[in-house]
């Protein structure tokens, strides 16, 4: 069959909270490699369904499949525990807008984390990881800092560097630049930019339109919580054919002022 | 014009530094006692089971809203009645105290670690870490900073606290102020020494108080 497995497949996805029902049955599949970014009106349900892909948020309904990692939910089925999921998101990271770092590790620290706690890896071996990972984000002289000491835009360095440090399979970022001054959002997208040229399995909510256009394989709209259109970055800029999306993009491509 | 004359206490020096003994073992072992109680409840009711929750409140909220005095007396007088137990009085005030404390402490340690972000646990499960170790690694290390000036205050009100077990006839310093008052008539010497000794002990722990909470800033 498919010469190339599904890295991270999720189907059907419901997701409720009290009696708001946010996603309706959202589905997506990512291939080894493939970047995809999700857009969508504020509410569509972009983070929740972000966060159905690692588990942050359990599904009330669908199934969620992750390279070895298979999950089903619904009626008759029990929910996963920790012990459960902590596997699963060792190989689905995930890169938040607030950027999260532990404000009492300085940055080398923060990366060592994972390694040395989750990965068992030697205090030498998880601090070599950590400063190779630093240097691939640019901050490599940032090894001591404190995270209260650094730039918005190095805190998300950090941060990414933190979820590359577990080496997972896919990775996802939830509007990883809304929180940054307009002038530190292109060190961190370069970031980005450098991960998905080198291969990385990415799924992204962004509003940077021209970022996702540049950097996506494909583009997702989110519309009333589900997965309303997806198809090449071109395609979906160019000929968008859902009314919703057409109308959203319109939005973004009217001259400022 | 009243003579001070603080040699009338000469003969009782030595009951006065056994009065602090009594005074300082009772707050070091209810502190400790009341810490593992406070961490006890403080955790179960943030991270454990939902129906767990109403009686911990309860028992934490008899413990603040009822005065220490009541409970001391209580706790030696009409339990026993209850339970057909005599308690010596020295077990009646280590128990009440370290509930007592433990009842504050559960709030502080409750407090300290509701204030840690959501987003840092969310963090911790991002790496794959469990719950027990986002706890210890990462969420507990901030909720202590946090915590660190209440708790001091907490203890420099348990060592105060600690003069209520004179009413019980064990042997604190308090207790040793009338028992010496008793002897020498002279409560004026005796209690203005008795009051500066509390002073000459707590007034430092205050000022570590203001230092951890100073230093505190540094990292965030
Ligand atoms: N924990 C929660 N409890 C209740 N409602 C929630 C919760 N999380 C999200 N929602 C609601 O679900 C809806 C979808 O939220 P979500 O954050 O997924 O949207 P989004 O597409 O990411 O929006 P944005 O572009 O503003 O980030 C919103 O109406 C939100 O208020
Ligand atoms: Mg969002």
């Amino acid at each position: 069959m498919n010469a190339r497995p599904a890295t991270l497949s999720a189907t059907g996805i419901h997701k409720s909270y009290g009696s708001f029902q946010v996603l309706k049955g959202a589905s997506l599949t990512v291939e080894r490699g493939d970047v995809v970014t999700l857009i969508g009106a504020s509410g569509s349900g972009k983070s929740t369904f972000l966060r159905c892909m690692n588990l942050l948020e359990l599904p009330q309904e669908g199934t969620l499949v992750a390279g070895r990692h298979s999950f089903a939910f619904g009626k008759g089925q029990k929910a996963p525990n920790d012990a459960a999921l902590a596997p699963l998101r060792r190989d689905v990271g995930m890169v938040f807008q607030h950027f999260n770092l532990f404000p009492h590790m300085t940055a080398l620290r923060n990366i060592m984390e994972g390694p040395l706690q989750v990965n068992g890896m030697t205090p030498a071996e998880a601090a070599e990881l950590g400063r190779d990972l630093l240097a691939k984000v640019g901050l490599a002289d940032k090894a001591d800092a404190f995270p209260a000491k650094l730039s918005g835009g190095q805190k998300q360095r950090v941060a990414i560097a933190r979820a590359l440090a577990m080496k997972p399979d896919v990775m996802l970022f939830d509007e990883v630049t809304s929180a940054l001054d307009p002038e530190l959002v292109g060190e961190v997208l370069n970031v980005v930019r450098n991960l998905a040229v080198e291969g990385m399995t990415m799924i992204l909510v962004t509003h940077e339109m021209a970022f996702a256009a540049d950097v996506s394989h494909r583009v997702g709209f989110m519309n009333d919580g589900v997965l309303a259109e997806i198809g090449p970055a071109e395609e979906i800029f160019r000929r968008p054919q859902h009314p919703r999306l057409v109308s959203f993009l319109e939005r973004f491509n009217r001259p400022a002022g | 014009m009243y003579v001070w004359d603080f040699s009338a206490l000469g003969p009782y020096w030595g009951l006065i530094g056994q009065g602090l003994g009594i005074t300082v073992l009772y707050t070091v072992t209810t502190v400790v006692a009341g810490l593992v109680v406070g961490l006890v409840i403080g955790i179960a009711r943030t991270a454990g089971p939902r129906w767990l929750s109403p009686p911990l409140r309860a028992f934490i909220e008899i413990f603040r809203c009822t005065p220490l005095l009541v409970q001391l007396v209580w706790m030696y007088y009409a339990l026993p009645v209850l339970i057909g137990v005599d308690m010596s009085a020295s077990m009646a005030c280590f128990i009440t105290l370290s509930l007592y404390a433990g009842s504050f402490y559960a709030e502080i340690f409750r407090g300290g670690i509701e204030a840690v972000d959501r987003g840092q646990w969310e963090a911790g499960r991002a790496i794959g870490m469990r719950q027990g170790r986002i706890f210890r690694r990462i969420v507990l290390p901030q909720a202590i900073q946090v915590m660190i000036p209440s708790f001091i205050n907490q203890t420099i009100l348990q060592l105060k606290n600690t003069s209520l077990v004179s009413v019980v006839a064990v042997g604190d310093l308090l207790y040793q102020g009338t028992v010496i008052t008793a002897a020498s008539y002279r409560p004026l010497e005796v209690y203005t020494v008795i009051a500066l000794v509390y002073f000459v002990v707590l007034f430092p722990l205050t000022l570590v108080a203001d230092r951890v909470e100073q230093k505190m800033g540094a990292h965030r």
